[in-house]
């Protein structure tokens, strides 16, 4: 056997010393960059209703594809993440496959949207947003691309209204949430929800983010910072580290009434799979939708473990289902150079076969 | 390649380059910054105490107000990796050799002078204090602030309550005793955190060991480090995912809010008082508003269109109908004309009818 550790005293020297000039370079660095920005794309606003926005986003020329794509984000963080800079955008490369993309931005729920239930999310803003963005593009069906809660709510709208589409995407959306490693729902099953939603009326993003960053308490608070060391002489890559920061904690507060019920069935009563799931009083029955489903996942995912998302194919009706396995966590699948290569051409691709 | 009873370097040779670095840190430091020696040579640690320094440049107002908080939390995430540097700097000096050393090293790295005395050998713990965002730091402050209330509040708890104040009295007592719940909770959790801390240095020393072979040998301070870090979370997974954590987490949560509901209470209640909105009052108007909008909403998209749709076909129908009508009026008138002519059946009929009456 031999010594696990064997650090030469040079090198450890070296190293310190390298991190002690970043740290010095950092005092100049921090200070020359800019005031980061996100969004690469230009877009406009197509439908508003409340604090929702629809938006179709610019491109240069006609697009190629036949249909248009929604994107339906979660409700937690904002969704620019799928379009967070110039090299790091899923709409980006989408457009350049020649593909037509709208996007629902939730806005920031304040008091006023406390009430708001999933029937409000679902067969309300959904439903209008997709009506909305069909007569737009003037087809009569579109695609639904929808993302983690938001793909849980695609799963929901789909059920209900598939008349409306031609395909739906699914990105990192959990569907089985009661399997093993899902370490969020395991928190949440001895939680009095009621007592909960009750007590904070909505549910404030600080809460929100120290949930998600207890996930994986020291490598999100402080390996990310060490990390952070390497690059502070770096100025772009700062402005990187900082976009996604400022994303990581942009989060809304969650509506009330419509966390109490999306914990209460998906997370605590597991129903979109295990039955007795109702929005706005109609039974969802994932075996109604028959239209094509591509389904994408990425297998180092913290939050939607592959396995909660890996059955979506058992329990849904339609015939022609895929299934992406993505290397990478639930936010590389965006950002990563990975993903730039990998995911819009897959996406473009299914779409393309099957698109009317 | 090194035998297994070889150490890091000779103790001599780190002392040396951690003299040699320290030199280096002075100089670099009054270079980029402009601090003068007396200002850092009291310094017992020179990591630590560096970092502090660079930490103070920029809460003298250098940094935006946006990125404040990640000097903040680069410097946690800093003076954790760098107490590790130092702690192995002297764990070198010292010489030894075995996992468990290596792993003492480490544990020492986290009790670095001024780290808070209550957080020693449970580095789960700090990292998860550094973490604690406004709305949890708001909580705990109005915890410290309910503190001297409750503590009076706590000797009533076990009085009956009657008389004029009857109301009032239980109503202290329920929130001192959803305070003292919540405490204990607290206690719960925090002993599950301190034992994944525990285990998390077992975890290390498994994970060291298997470091041992030829070839797998760690030879950085960032590559010990970040198998710390997985050992971290290996260890706090561990616990996280135990129906044990499960039930504890749900406990201080329902907890918390069950406080949070009392200090609510009694705020709507002075608020009653002085005649200013409550909560409550804007959420019941808040509810109904929103329910009066689902109407509406139906209204205009299920029921109106239906109407619509109704009239619409019953327009139809009218128009069927008259054009129907005007048909066999159009096509009677033609057929009259048409026709030959016969003697009046009708006056027939009717002269018939009246001999029958």
């Amino acid at each position: 056997m031999m010594e696990p550790v064997r650090i030469d005293p040079q090198r450890a020297l070296d190293e310190a010393m390298r991190a002690q000039q970043k740290l010095a370079a950092s005092f100049q660095t921090l200070r020359q960059v800019e005031d980061v920005h996100y969004g690469a794309t230009a877009k406009d606003e197509i439908y508003r209703e409340d604090k929702v926005v629809v938006y179709h986003y610019r491109r240069e020329g006609n697009p190629t594809a036949k249909a248009p794509i929604l994107i339906c984000y979660a409700l937690v963080n904002r969704p620019y993440m799928v379009d967070l800079q110039d090299n790091r955008s899923l709409v980006k490369n989408l457009l350049a496959l020649g593909e037509d993309v709208y996007i629902i931005d939730w806005g920031y729920p304040d008091r006023a949207d406390r009430w708001l239930t999933l029937d409000d999310y679902i067969n309300g803003y959904i439903r209008r947003s997709v009506a909305a963005v069909a007569r737009d593009a003037g087809v009569e069906k579109i695609n639904l691309l929808g993302i983690c809660e938001g793909g849980a709510f695609s799963l929901c709208f789909t059920a209900l209204h598939q008349d409306r589409l031609q395909n739906l995407i699914t990105m990192v959306t959990p569907v089985d949430f009661h399997t093993k490693e899902n370490m969020l729902s395991h928190w949440t099953r001895d939680l009095d929800v009621d007592l909960f939603v009750d007590t904070l009326g909505n549910v404030p993003a600080d809460l929100m983010n120290w949930c998600y960053l207890t996930l994986k308490p020291v490598r999100l608070n402080q390996q990310k910072y060490v990390a952070m060391l390497d690059i502070l002489d770096d100025k772009t890559e700062l402005e990187n580290f900082l976009r996604m920061e400022k994303w990581i904690f942009d989060s809304p507060d969650q509506a009330g009434e419509a966390f109490r019920q999306f914990i209460k069935d998906f997370y605590q009563g597991n129903k979109l799979i295990e039955g007795g799931l109702e929005i706005g009083g109609q039974a969802i029955d994932l075996k109604a939708i028959t239209i094509p489903v591509l389904n994408i996942f990425a297998e180092q995912d913290h939050l939607v473990p592959p396995s909660a998302s890996r059955p979506l194919g058992d329990h849904i009706g339609t015939k022609d289902y895929t299934q992406l396995a993505f290397k990478g966590g639930h936010i590389g699948i965006y950002v990563s150079g990975r993903a730039q290569r990998e995911v819009p051409p897959a996406i473009h691709e299914w779409l393309a076969k099957r698109t009317r | 390649m090194a035998q297994g009873t070889e150490t890091s370097g000779a103790p001599d040779d780190w002392q040396a380059r951690s003299a040699q670095y320290w030199n280096a840190w002075m100089d670099a430091t009054r270079k980029a910054f402009g601090v003068t020696a007396a200002d850092s040579a009291t310094a017992r640690t020179p990591w630590h105490e560096g970092l502090e320094q660079w930490a103070r440049l920029f809460d003298a107002g250098a940094a935006k107000d946006s990125q404040s908080e990640v000097v903040e939390r680069l410097l946690a995430g800093a003076r954790s990796y760098f107490a590790l540097l130092q702690s192995l700097a002297q764990k070198g000096a010292n010489g030894q050799a075995d996992p468990k050393a290596w792993t003492d090293a480490v544990r020492n790295a986290f009790n670095f002078p001024g780290a808070d005395a209550a957080l020693l050998d449970n580095p789960l713990a700090r990292a998860m204090r550094e973490l604690a965002g406004q709305g949890a730091k708001g909580f705990e402050q109005m915890m410290a602030g309910m503190e001297p209330a409750m503590k009076e509040a706590r000797s009533l708890l076990d009085l009956p309550a009657f008389g004029y104040a009857r109301e009032h009295q239980e109503r202290y007592q329920k929130t001192a005793k959803a305070w003292l719940d919540y405490q204990h909770e607290t206690n719960r959790y925090n002993a599950l955190i301190a034992r994944a801390s525990r285990r998390a240095f077992e975890v290390f020393e498994d994970k060291l060991a298997e470091h041992a072979e030829p070839g797998r040998q760690i030879d950085s301070v960032r590559g010990l480090y970040n198998l710390w870090v997985d050992a971290a979370e290996e260890a706090y997974a561990e616990v996280a995912l135990s129906p044990e954590f499960r039930e504890v987490y749900g406990a201080l949560v329902n907890a918390q809010m069950r406080v949070r509901q009392g200090a609510q209470q009694e705020v709507e209640r002075m608020s009653n008082d002085l005649g200013i909105p409550t909560r409550t009052e804007i959420d019941t108007l808040g509810q109904r508003l929103h329910a009066l909008r689902r109407e509406a909403r139906t209204q205009t998209d299920e029921v109106i269109p239906r109407l619509v749709a109704e009239v619409a076909a019953l327009r139809r129908e009218l128009e069927a109908l008259k054009s129907g009508a005007a048909a066999a009026a159009t096509k009677n008138v033609a057929s009259r004309k048409t026709a030959p002519r016969r003697k009046a059946p009708a006056k027939a009929a009717k002269s018939k009818s009246e001999q029958q009456s």
